[in-house]
This record gives structure tokens, C-alpha cells and sequence, in this order.
């Protein structure tokens, strides 16, 4: 008996020390396993500048620096990863891998999307149609097997990229063709002039794959390629690109292991390993980053950062996002009912307390002056935001005969994203109309019903997000009438002005960067004061990073280039 | 997920001694393999419908969800272009009419073909095989915290009946039935791993630490099979705590069961018998009483067993544990079809093996059973 009752004590015991939230007033005298080996040597962390890794890298050094050869950097993240393989891969953690795995022929600043800088491309030029870019590819660049990188194998990306029919193959809807006169010259002839051309090719579905080597594991970029192409599960497993670091092994739901490529042929990579761990719960990721398991949390929310910044083991890295969170209003009369009316957009426009949302996400989240998110090329800052005006809402509510306000569904899809709740921003957004009379009934459904109708333009009153399909504002044309989020409002050619007709055909060709600055100054103006758009917050990021890691910077594109970390 | 709380009455049943069923069934003789064989094979049989029932249900149901997989699996801008739908529907064979696409489905599966994921791009079989074994391992290291914790307390409750110790032991167990398990999980990671640093974190192994060669893909089994002695260790440190999680919330109902069974068998009379006899207290409540109250014990066992299996998706997304919950889950929400028939085919084999399992021990522990 005094057994059982003592075996029960202990558990007693146990359970009591569990539910004990308070934290000891020690730290934990034994960081659990810190991975092996955490010093980067002196001369390969001094010697890996960002510029280094993202201009046309320098050709002598051909191997990896035999020093160094342990160092590891781990990475939490929710992983969202579907393939792979850069035919077909669209998500997050994609992003990143293949961002260090392969390489595109243009790409950005380590920070931002301001300017397009060559890669595999050392220049180019585009005709004065605007819709034939000749681009002259650098010839020192090589595969991981080695084998040099030549026009043949970006005419093969491109196509197997086009021809796959998969989720990024939408980013390719514009080629018409991709020629290689020679060795070291690529053309690429457009079906339209796009001045968002150059943009798109740094997305990572236009990496340059070694054509030879995937040909060899089933690949093709023949037309049918979407039913004989055979190369993912390959590419799923091996990586045939020409970036700083080779894929060593995906394990599904658990990690990516990344490696330095031995024969990259730029100037390496810091890090031998990189480690992607699959962590789905941020308050986990925030646990292994105290305890010193990982290196890296990305996903951290804004409630977070507080508890974070007081403790020395620990550095937090906060930007703004790249996603535009926004109401909008069906311009269908018979589906919007009173919030079609222009007026009444206006007001709803004017009585939305943008700071308190702001506020609500935290972090470096910011109001933006328009759809187009702050950082963008040709964006507003979020100096010319829209401010909260009661009585200026309830004049226009009063012009347009709702002085007694009214009735409306506001309809959002229930999921949280980038720090934001759309349950908690409806509830926002609801008190906010109420002061000015409008009764907002929310109504929340799950993400896949939502798209549906959302999808179809039924919803009359609804909160939704973009995040930008590549870094450049011509991808916003598409809120413009009869595009696609455009549509998704019903607002067309027959119940929008001419003038903002106008500015979206030119906004759609106009090549000259200063022209187009303008063009989408006048956009930004216009959707200030028009229209079914309510974009009422940017999203923050808030990345969790032990003391000791160097050199990581956010880029809204590719999320973190690992190439620059080490520790 | 059963509620299995639901199924079992925990009131206290001892009140009633002597109008209930009074045998001492402690015999020790072996079941008849004709009755037993045949048992067996009436309820093999009875699977088959079964599993057809679950690939229709699930098949309907998936099907009636007002959404479209092409909304949960392609981007805003290639679903708006025309070719790559064309070409996803293709892929998917949803072109095709729901009663040729569940026929083909059927078709498959009879060739033991489950179909490929759209979220994995893998065959679903590949999928279940990959994230079983985690979810295995998980819950079979679960239910062994579960029962010694359940039964030991429970035993220890009804010998001590209405004094302290029951009633502690009580509170312990409602508190292990009514914690939200993300909370608790939260906790446990907190103190024991992130402050205390007593055990590993969330994963099944450390970063870095090199995972034996997949064999049977339960961690423990491949790193004793490899050797691989401080892998194994590892791996043990990582079960720690979500075992723990999970098993509290088990030991909570297998307490309150065996309290409640053995409150009835203490009160019969051939207890009172066996004590009249002399028999030490210990004999008599393990050989006597404990014995007889198994039978609920078993089956509110098994029920957990297999509830553990079929998917604790919070405790698997706050351990990172790459099982078979986070998968369903995942399957469940992008319209994933094939995933999700595979799943809920799984659960179902799942339940009715347990369910057969702990109908097979009734056989064994209660001789009335042989004789039917």
C-alpha cells in the first residue's frame, strides 16, 4: 500500500510542477543540444556581403572553403511545401530552398524589389516594341555537376515551365517563345508588351535547371509536358541548379537539408548545412529559439516580439510585409445594394479607424496609401495614407440618402494570416461602421468556401487579402475594372469611369520607369477617392533570430536568401 | 473524434452490490478455437461493407462541400487561367462525373491502389506510410502512460474509497479529462523542456542528429535495430512529453473506469468470500477483484488506443510530430480527395481492429463470453 501511495504522490507531484506556469528564476543551465559546431570561421563570415552573393558572383573561386566545413544554421518554419521542383513550386518554404538551390537570369537587392540587378544575365536589352528582351548570359556560370549553364538549358526551363501547366506555369501566360541563337544569348519574344517582364523572371519558377541532367530523370518541356514529364519526383529529392547550395534531402512535414554546392562558381556560402525544420505552432518556434535549438524563427507573431526582446540570447528583426489586407464592395447594385453606391464607398473609406487595425496587427505593420504595398516601385508611403473622418463619413452617408444608415453582410474568410485575424479585423471593422450607422453582420466561413464565392463576385461587402504574385505594381493592374480582382467586385467597363479606363491601359504598356511612375501616382490617387477598394493594412514580419546570426535581411520575394546567413 | 467520455458511465456503482452478476470469473482455461475461429471469420466479413460504407460516406461528403479543390490548391492567378484548370481537373480526374470518379476510385482500390495525394503529389499509400509510423509510435508510448497512471490510481481510489486519497486521485483524474491539451502541451514544453531543459523539444529527434536507416519508421525500434544507442536515447527524450500529454488526458477516463468497476466487483460477495478465506488484501484485490473488473478497463483501453491513432492533430502541431493527424487535417482542408478517403479507409481499419482486438480479450478474460 505505501508503494502505490507513494507512486501516487509522485504523480501528484508531477503534475502540479507541470501546471506550474511560472518559470524558474534560473535560466536553463543546459541549452539543450545546440547544433554541432556553431562557429563560422572569421574569414568566410567576413567574406560573404550580400552584394556578393546576388551580383554576377566573381569566377575564381570554384570550391568551397575546406574551413568551416561543420557549421550548421537551423530554420523554423510552417512548412508549406508542395514540390520542389521550380516547374511547380509556389509556396513559402519552396521559395527559400529553391532561391539557394537555383538561380534566375535577373534578380533583386538583398532588402527590397527598387531595382532589377543581373544574375545569370550579365545585361540585356529590350526592343523598342517593348515586347522582344535579348538577354547575354554570364559564361562562367556552372551546374552543381559542373557542367556549364548555357542558353539551351534556360530555353529548356522556360518551356518545361510553360508547358507543365502547373501553379507558377501562370507567371509564363505571356511567352510567345524563348530562342538560343547561340551559347550565351537568350530571346524571349512576349505575346504583349509587359513592362512587368523583368519582375517576373526573378520569380523562382524561372530558375535555370541543368536541361541535361533533368532530361535524364524524365523531364521535358515538349507541349504535353503536363502529363509526360516525369522529373519532380527527382527534383523532389535532388536539386540540378546552379545556386550556392545543393539539396541533400527533403523529408516531408519534418526538414529540408540544404548543403554548400562544392562546385559553386561564385563566391561561397558562409554555411556548410542549412536546416529548414518543419515547426507548424509559432509559439513552438519561439520555445526551440530560447532554447537555443534553432537559429532562425520566421514566423513569429507581433504579440510575441515583447517577451522576446528582453532576453540576451535573442535578437527580433521586424519589416514590413508585402500583403495588402483590404474591404471591398460589390459595384453590382443588385448584389451590392447600398455599399455599390460611390458615395457610400467613400464614407466607408472614411470610417475605418486605420490606426487602431494597425495597432491590432503591431509589429512594423503600416497603413497603406493604396493598394499598392509601401516599398513597392512607384508606391505611396503611408505619409499619404488615408485617415479616419466620422463626421466627413456621415455627410457623404447623408448625400447619398442613408442618413439612418443601413444594413449590410460583411463577409470574411475565418483564418488568421501574416499576424492578421480576419475574425478579429471584421469585429474591428464592424464597431468602426457602426459609429457612422451602418450595421455590419459579419458573416465567417472557412477559407475554401469563402474562395468560392469570393471567386464568383456574389459577395456584396467582404474583407480579403492580396499577397503580390511577383514584386512590381503591375501586378495590382489587376484591381483594376474588368481584371481579375476587379471582377471579383463586378467592376467593369460598363459601371466604372473612363478615366480610370484610361489609366489602366496605359498603366498596362507603358515601359519608361519614370512614365510609370506617374501612371500609378495617378492610380494611387484615384483609389484614394474611388472605387471598391478599402485596403486598410500591410502586413508585418517579425523573424526571431539567435544573438549570434549574422547577415540575415527579409526580402518580401524569396522571404530570407540563406546564402547570406552564418553565425 | 468519439468522445468517448460520453460512452461510459463513472458514477459510482458500488451502492448496487449484490443485484449485479456475482461470479468470480478468475479462471484461467483458454477459449474454444471453434467458437473463437468462427467469430473471427463472421467478423472479418462484416468489415468488408463496412469500408465500402466509410469510401461512400467520405466520398459524399468531401464532394458536398460548397468549394472546389481548384480553389484550395491553385494560386489566384493560375486559376483564373483557363489551360492550367484544364490541366489540373485532368491531372486529379476531375473532369470526370462524381459516380465515374468514385468508381475509379473503387476500381483502384480493390487493385490495392489508394490514389495520389494533390497536396503531397504522392501516392496516398506512400503518404499513410510515411506518417503512421510517427503517430504509432506517439500513441502507443501514449496509452502505456495512460494505463499506468490510469489504472494504478484507479485501483488505489476504489481500495480507498471516500477517504483522501480516493478523492485526490479523483480530482487528478478530472482534471487530466477537462485540461485542453494545447494548454497543457504549451506547459510542458515550457517548464520541462524550454526553462528546465530535462528533455528534448518538439520533433523526433534533434537537429543534426542522424536519424537510423528506416526500417519499421518508428524511431525507437530503427535506432535499437541500428544500434544507434544516443539516437535512441534521443528519440525516448523526445516522446517524453507529448506521450505525457496525451496520456494524462487518457489516464483520465481509464482511472475513472477502473475506480468504478472495481467499486463493483469489491462489493460481491465472493470478495467477501476470499477475504473470509484469509487471503492476503493484496491477493485478493489483484487475483479477485482487479481481474474481474477489467472487461470496461479493456474496452476504454482500446477505445483510446484508438482514438490516439486516428488523430491528436493539436498535440502533433505543437511537437512538430510528423503524423498521421496533421495529415488528415491538411487533407481535410485542401480538398485533397483521394487523402481524405485514404484517411478516413485508415480509421476505420483502425477502429475495427481495435474494436476486434478488445472483443478478442473479453474472450480471454471473461469465460461467459466462450460459452455464447
Amino acid at each position: 500500500m505505501r508503494i502505490q501511495k507513494l507512486s501516487m504522490l509522485a504523480v501528484c507531484t508531477a503534475l502540479v510542477l507541470a501546471a506550474c506556469a511560472a518559470p524558474p528564476a534560473t535560466a536553463p543551465t543546459s541549452a539543450p543540444a545546440a547544433p554541432a559546431a556553431t562557429t563560422a570561421p572569421e574569414a568566410a563570415a567576413t567574406e560573404a556581403p550580400a552584394e556578393a552573393a546576388t551580383e554576377a558572383p566573381a569566377t575564381d573561386a570554384t570550391t568551397a572553403p575546406a574551413a568551416g566545413a561543420a557549421s550548421t544554421i537551423v530554420i523554423a518554419k510552417a512548412e508549406d511545401t508542395v514540390s520542389l521542383d521550380p516547374g511547380r513550386a509556389f509556396e513559402f518554404v519552396p521559395g527559400i530552398v529553391n532561391k539557394a538551390n537555383y538561380q534566375t537570369l535577373v534578380t533583386f537587392p538583398p532588402e527590397n524589389a527598387s531595382e532589377i540587378k543581373p544574375l545569370l544575365a550579365e545585361k540585356w536589352e529590350i526592343s523598342a516594341d517593348s515586347k522582344v528582351y535579348t538577354f547575354t548570359l554570364v559564361t562562367t556560370a556552372k551546374f552543381s555537376d559542373g557542367t556549364p549553364l548555357t542558353a539551351k538549358d534556360v530555353v529548356f526551363s522556360w518551356n518545361r515551365l510553360k508547358n507543365i501547366k502547373g501553379n507558377p506555369s501562370s507567371l509564363s501566360g505571356n511567352i510567345a517563345s524563348v530562342a538560343a541563337p547561340d551559347d550565351a544569348t537568350v530571346i524571349l519574344t512576349l505575346i504583349n508588351a509587359d513592362p512587368s517582364t523583368l519582375a517576373l523572371l526573378v520569380n523562382n519558377a524561372f530558375s535555370v535547371v541543368n536541361s541535361e541532367a533533368v532530361k535524364k530523370q524524365g523531364g521535358t518541356d515538349a507541349a504535353d509536358a503536363d502529363t509526360t514529364d516525369k522529373a519532380e519526383q527527382w527534383l523532389n529529392g535532388h536539386s540540378e541548379g546552379s545556386g550556392p547550395y545543393i539539396l541533400e534531402k527533403w523529408e516531408p512535414k519534418v526538414e529540408t537539408i540544404l548543403v554548400r554546392n562544392p562546385n559553386y562558381w561564385g563566391t561561397p556560402a558562409p554555411t556548410e548545412r542549412i536546416v529548414i525544420r518543419n515547426v507548424e505552432q509559432v509559439a513552438t518556434q519561439k520555445l526551440q529559439l530560447e532554447a537555443g535549438e534553432v537559429d532562425v524563427a520566421m514566423d513569429l507573431t507581433a504579440d510575441q516580439v515583447p517577451s522576446l526582446k528582453s532576453n540576451p540570447a535573442v535578437s527580433v528583426y521586424e519589416a514590413t510585409g508585402n500583403v495588402i489586407f483590404f474591404a471591398y464592395m460589390n459595384a453590382d447594385k443588385t448584389i451590392g445594394g447600398p455599399v455599390s453606391d460611390p458615395k457610400v464607398q467613400q464614407a466607408i473609406r472614411l470610417a475605418i479607424d486605420y490606426e487602431g487595425i494597425k495597432a491590432l496587427v503591431g509589429g512594423k505593420a503600416a497603413t497603406p496609401a493604396s493598394v499598392i504595398p509601401i516599398g513597392f516601385f512607384g508606391a505611396y508611403g503611408e505619409d499619404k495614407a488615408l485617415k479616419r473622418d466620422v463626421e466627413g463619413a456621415k455627410k457623404l452617408l447623408a448625400e447619398a440618402g442613408f442618413e439612418k444608415g443601413f444594413e449590410v453582410d460583411l463577409s470574411y474568410p475565418d483564418f488568421d494570416n501574416s499576424g492578421f485575424s480576419f475574425s478579429t479585423g471584421a469585429q474591428k471593422i464592424q464597431a468602426d461602421l457602426a459609429e457612422v450607422g451602418i450595421t455590419a453582420n459579419l458573416k465567417g466561413s472557412e477559407v475554401g468556401v469563402w474562395l468560392e464565392a469570393y471567386r464568383q463576385g456574389q459577395l456584396p461587402f467582404s474583407l480579403s487579402l492580396w499577397g503580390p504574385d511577383f514584386s512590381d505594381p503591375g501586378n495590382y493592374l489587376e484591381f483594376m475594372p474588368e481584371k481579375k480582382v476587379g471582377l471579383r467586385a463586378n467592376w467593369k467597363n460598363d459601371n466604372s469611369s473612363k478615366d480610370v479606363q484610361d489609366l489602366r491601359d496605359k498603366a498596362l504598356v507603358e515601359t519608361n520607369p519614370d512614365e510609370r511612375a506617374k501612371l500609378f501616382g495617378q492610380i494611387q490617387d484615384y483609389f484614394q477617392q474611388n472605387g471598391p477598394w478599402v485596403p486598410f493594412v500591410q502586413s508585418g514580419v517579425q523573424v526571431g533570430l539567435s544573438a549570434g546570426l549574422k547577415g540575415f535581411v527579409y526580402n518580401s520575394q524569396w522571404n530570407v536568401d540563406v546564402a547570406l546567413l552564418s553565425k | 473524434m468519439i468522445d468517448i467520455t460520453d460512452t461510459f458511465d463513472t458514477s459510482d456503482t458500488s451502492d448496487t452490490s449484490g443485484t449485479s452478476d456475482t461470479s468470480d470469473t478468475s479462471d484461467t482455461s483458454y477459449p474454444n478455437p471453434v467458437s473463437l475461429f468462427r467469430f473471427l471469420i463472421r467478423r472479418l466479413l462484416l468489415t468488408i461493407p463496412i469500408l465500402f460504407g466509410i469510401t461512400l460516406l467520405s466520398f459524399v461528403i468531401a464532394r458536398a462541400v460548397p468549394s472546389d479543390p481548384i480553389v484550395a490548391n491553385l494560386g489566384q492567378r493560375a486559376m483564373s487561367d483557363p489551360k492550367i484548370v484544364a490541366a489540373f481537373r485532368a491531372e486529379w480526374g476531375l473532369d470526370k462525373p462524381p459516380h465515374e470518379q468514385y468508381l475509379t476510385y473503387i476500381g483502384n482500390l480493390l487493385q490495392g491502389n489508394l490514389g495520389k495525394s494533390i497536396k503531397s503529389r504522392r501516392p496516398v499509400i506512400e503518404d499513410l506510410k510515411a506518417f503512421l509510423p510517427a503517430t504509432i509510435e506517439l500513441a502507443a508510448s501514449s496509452i502505456l502512460v495512460g494505463i499506468l497512471m490510469g489504472v494504478t490510481l484507479g485501483v488505489i481510489s476504489a481500495v480507498n474509497r471516500n477517504r483522501w486519497v480516493d478523492h485526490i486521485a479523483r480530482f487528478i483524474s478530472l482534471i487530466g479529462v477537462s485540461l485542453p491539451v494545447f494548454w497543457l502541451a504549451l506547459v510542458l514544453l515550457f517548464v520541462f523542456y524550454s526553462r528546465l531543459g530535462w528533455v528534448a523539444g518538439p520533433g523526433r529527434l534533434d537537429p543534426g542528429m542522424i536519424a537510423p536507416p528506416r526500417l519499421t519508421g518508428l524511431m525507437t525500434i530503427d535506432a535499437t535495430l541500428a544500434g544507434q544507442w544516443s539516437t535512441l536515447g534521443n528519440a525516448l527524450s523526445h516522446l517524453i512529453l507529448p506521450s505525457i500529454t496525451l496520456g494524462v488526458f487518457t489516464a483520465g477516463l481509464i482511472t475513472r473506469v477502473t475506480r468504478s468497476a472495481m467499486l463493483e466487483v469489491l462489493g460481491n460477495d465472493y470478495i467477501r468470500t476470499a477475504r473470509a478465506k484469509g487471503l492476503h488484501e493484496r491477493m485478493v484485490i489483484l487475483k479477485h477483484a482487479f481481474r474481474n473488473a477489467l472487461v470496461p478497463v479493456v474496452t476504454v483501453i482500446g477505445f483510446s488506443f484508438a482514438n490516439l491513432l486516428a488523430g491528436t492533430v493539436l498535440t502533433e502541431k505543437i511537437f512538430s510530430w510528423p503524423g498521421i493527424g496533421s495529415y488528415a487535417f491538411q487533407a481535410s482542408t485542401t480538398l485533397d480527395f483521394q487523402a481524405i478517403m485514404g484517411v478516413s479507409l485508415l480509421i476505420a481499419v483502425i477502429f475495427i481492429a481495435t474494436n476486434l482486438v478488445v472483443d478478442l480479450l473479453y474472450f480471454v478474460l471473461d469465460p461467459r463470453m466462450r460459452k455464447t
